[in-house]
């Protein structure tokens, strides 16, 4: 099973909290703290578990997406969404195919390493 | 005579996890099972994997013209529409995306035809959108069972909201009795190859 996971949030308190978990798991984990670190890990070399929050300065999750969806980066990575806000706006309609997961902040520890693990396993 | 069962899921964001809670110990059931899950094309064989190692139903992947049989789930592959010739025979076909996915759950339903002869389900779990929900009120119309997925139990409310607002959702389940209402519905057999 792979075990690298990357997350992808402009809130470094929520970086540092999700690292110390999913690594306390046995993960392997990268964090950035924006949509364009995201690309550019990904164009780097990056695959496995990408967890990406909506809201952030610059390209926000969806742009990134569909930025990483343009660019043919989709293929070997596994998209959830790890986002605050409780109810996805439109345009996560055009993307839902690449997006396997809406996963809501504040979550439950345990239950986070359970998603991701689970979705490691199908990489 | 017994009818034949014909069950058509659609599941979108949150769906994979979903249907692993529906599907864990899950019996042979005895009908054809079309399942259309929202997702990248890598993970298709991943997806045929897990739920195989849940139910004792055979999973593959669908593919193009083959016949349908009892105790099969098939999995739609990603980008590419997949319908039912005469409720019998899978056909695969390509073209324009539908509710900004392909395949699109709408297209797969509707596909199906009057039959007294068998028996409709259909089924909308968690997801975006309102994916699913012609293709519900078309099963409605032929005298199926429809079912969505509860708003506690759903990561994403959208797909099974629109498909209740149509008023032609018969039952709003959670996962756990979603599994009770097929099993109920279809039957299924002791062993995995008879």
């Amino acid at each position: 099973m792979k075990k690298d996971v990357m997350v992808v949030d402009d809130d470094a308190t929520v970086l540092k909290t999700v690292k110390k978990i999913l690594e306390f798991a046995g993960l392997r984990v990268t964090t950035v703290e924006s949509g364009e670190q995201c690309i550019q890990a990904v164009e780097a070399g990056f695959e496995g578990l990408i967890l990406m929050d909506v809201m952030m300065p610059g390209l926000d999750g969806w742009d990134t997406i569909q930025t990483l969806v343009d660019k043919g980066f989709v293929q070997g990575n596994i998209i959830c969404m790890l986002t605050g806000k409780e109810t996805p706006d439109e345009r996560m309609n055009t993307l839902k195919e690449y997006i396997l997961d809406y996963i809501r902040k504040p979550f439950d520890n345990q239950n986070l390493v359970q998603l991701v693990k689970e979705y490691l396993s199908y990489l | 005579m017994n009818k034949r069962n014909i069950v058509i899921i659609g599941s979108s964001a949150g769906g994979p996890h979903i249907l692993g809670q529906i599907f864990q110990g899950m019996p042979r059931l005895r009908t054809s099972l079309i399942l259309i899950q929202h997702m990248p094309r890598f993970i298709n064989h991943s997806l045929c994997d897990h739920l195989g190692a849940e139910t004792e139903m055979t999973v593959k992947l669908a593919d193009n013209k083959e016949m349908l049989e009892s105790g099969v789930m098939y999995v739609a592959p990603s980008e590419i529409h997949i319908k039912l010739a005469l409720n019998e025979r899978i056909v695969l076909e390509h073209g324009d995306k539908v509710n900004y996915v392909c395949p699109s759950i709408d297209v797969a339903m509707m596909s199906l035809r009057p039959d007294p002869h068998v028996q409709f389900i259909g089924v909308i779990l968690s997801g975006m959108g309102r994916d699913g929900a012609r293709g519900i009120s078309h099963i409605k119309k032929l005298g199926g069972t429809t079912i969505a997925q509860d708003k506690e139990s759903s990561v994403i409310f959208g797909m099974p909201d629109e498909a209740i607002q149509t008023g032609d959702v018969d039952w709003i389940l959670n996962p756990s009795q979603i599994r009770d209402k097929l099993i109920a519905a279809v039957g299924w057999d002791r062993k995995k190859y008879l």
